[in-house]
């Protein structure tokens, strides 16, 4: 026999039957469909740490390269940095060189770096900047105003400023060696800010 | 640490194909899988797109819900307009069948309840549907759907009173 819903509390059991549930398989193929298309248009990061002198390193590479080093802050302060739709692994053996390097130097047995770097993510400006700190040879530190001049651009003192703070791999571009003009160290956006600064300069022994 | 556009498939993906699946429901004129993983796909695109403009407090989850009420009505309204069309071309009068026209046998209730939800005015349909399919509490739904709670509240009460009264006919 046939039983029509007569009450609101049975019309919404009877609906509940009605509208149903998907099948498990049709949301396992939607949600690897869903997958699938992120891993196509979401850039993939893959990243990894090690322990330095300067605290707990990390390191991430995208496909282009090196994208990020930091340190002496949190895991989850690190990947905060990235833009919420990438896709972040944790990867160690896909940042193997790049902390293979960084340990060198930190034990004094390399002064360049040899890895190709991902600054994408920067303007046009922010890039010739870079540039032009990596011409600056270890033991040696150059103020603000030089960079500037060095750009032809002798009144960007503070630009220049600006986009060193930017610098999302700090160590392999050498921006701790850029200093104020009266010899101060003025700022540093790496781990523990002027007392790394400082460290890497002493390290590097263009700081007593 | 913020959310990450990951975090938002693993977490709500089911129940969003879920709840896209069920608006689909009574539609009879299109395969409902792959509408509803269109869809779907369509919700997370529109999302990936403004997910890095979203505010640090947004609740992701009403926010998701939003975009796929908003595709599931376009797609409806599309799918409702196309069989308009093709029902003017072969010059038949009555678009859509009477209710009463589905007779109430044996796994006929179900059919008929379909077929009655989707003759829901569409806030009705999202609201009864979030509610007692989705399991969403009022506060929530009157943010999907951006309206006050006694108004979900209201839309949630009529759909059903409407139902009631059309299985009971």
């Amino acid at each position: 026999m046939i039983r029509i819903p007569r009450t609101d509390h049975a019309v919404v059991k009877q609906l509940r039957v009605a509208l149903g549930d998907p099948a498990p398989l049709d949301l396992a193929h939607s949600r690897a469909r869903v997958a699938k298309w992120l891993a196509d248009e979401a850039p993939l990061i893959r990243w990894g740490e090690m322990r330095s002198p300067l605290g707990r390193l990390y390191a991430a590479v995208s496909g282009q390269g090196l994208c990020a080093v930091d340190f002496g802050r949190g895991e989850a302060e690190f990947l905060k940095r990235f833009d919420p739709r990438v896709r972040l692994e944790k990867n160690p053996q896909s940042v193997q060189r790049v902390m293979a390097q960084l340990s060198e130097y930190f034990a004094g047995k390399r002064t360049r770096f040899d890895l190709p770097v991902d600054v994408s993510m920067l303007t046009q400006f922010q890039k010739t900047v870079l540039e032009v700190t990596c011409r600056i040879a270890p033991g040696e530190v150059w103020t603000y105003h030089r960079v500037a001049e060095a750009l032809r651009r002798p009144r960007s003192s503070r630009p220049v400023g600006q986009a060193l703070a930017r610098n999302p791999v700090p160590i392999v571009i050498p921006c701790h060696r850029v200093v104020a003009s009266n010899g101060a160290l003025r700022g540093y956006s790496g781990g523990s800010g002027l007392k790394a600064k400082r460290w890497l300069l002493q390290l590097e022994g263009a700081f007593e | 640490m913020a959310l990450r556009f990951e975090e938002l498939i693993e977490r709500h993906h089911d129940e969003i194909f879920a709840y896209v699946w069920r608006l689909l429901a009574g539609d009879r004129s299109s395969d409902r899988k792959t509408e509803a993983e269109d869809l779907v796909q369509e919700v997370y695109l529109r999302a990936y797109r403004n997910f890095s403009r979203l505010r640090a407090n947004t609740n992701h989850r009403a926010w998701l819900y939003k975009i796929a009420t908003n595709c599931a009505y376009s797609r409806l309204r599309q799918i409702r307009d196309g069989r308009r069309k093709a029902a003017a071309l072969a010059s038949v009068a009555a678009v859509a069948e009477s209710a009463s026209d589905i007779p109430a046998s044996h796994g006929q209730i179900d059919r008929r309840l379909r077929f009655l939800v989707n003759q829901l005015p569409a806030k009705q349909k999202a609201c009864v549907t979030l509610r007692y399919l989705q399991d969403l509490d009022y506060p929530e739904i009157a943010q999907i759907l951006s309206c006050s709670h006694e108004s979900a509240r209201a839309n949630v009460y009529q759909a059903i009173r409407r139902l009631r009264l059309a299985l009971e006919k």
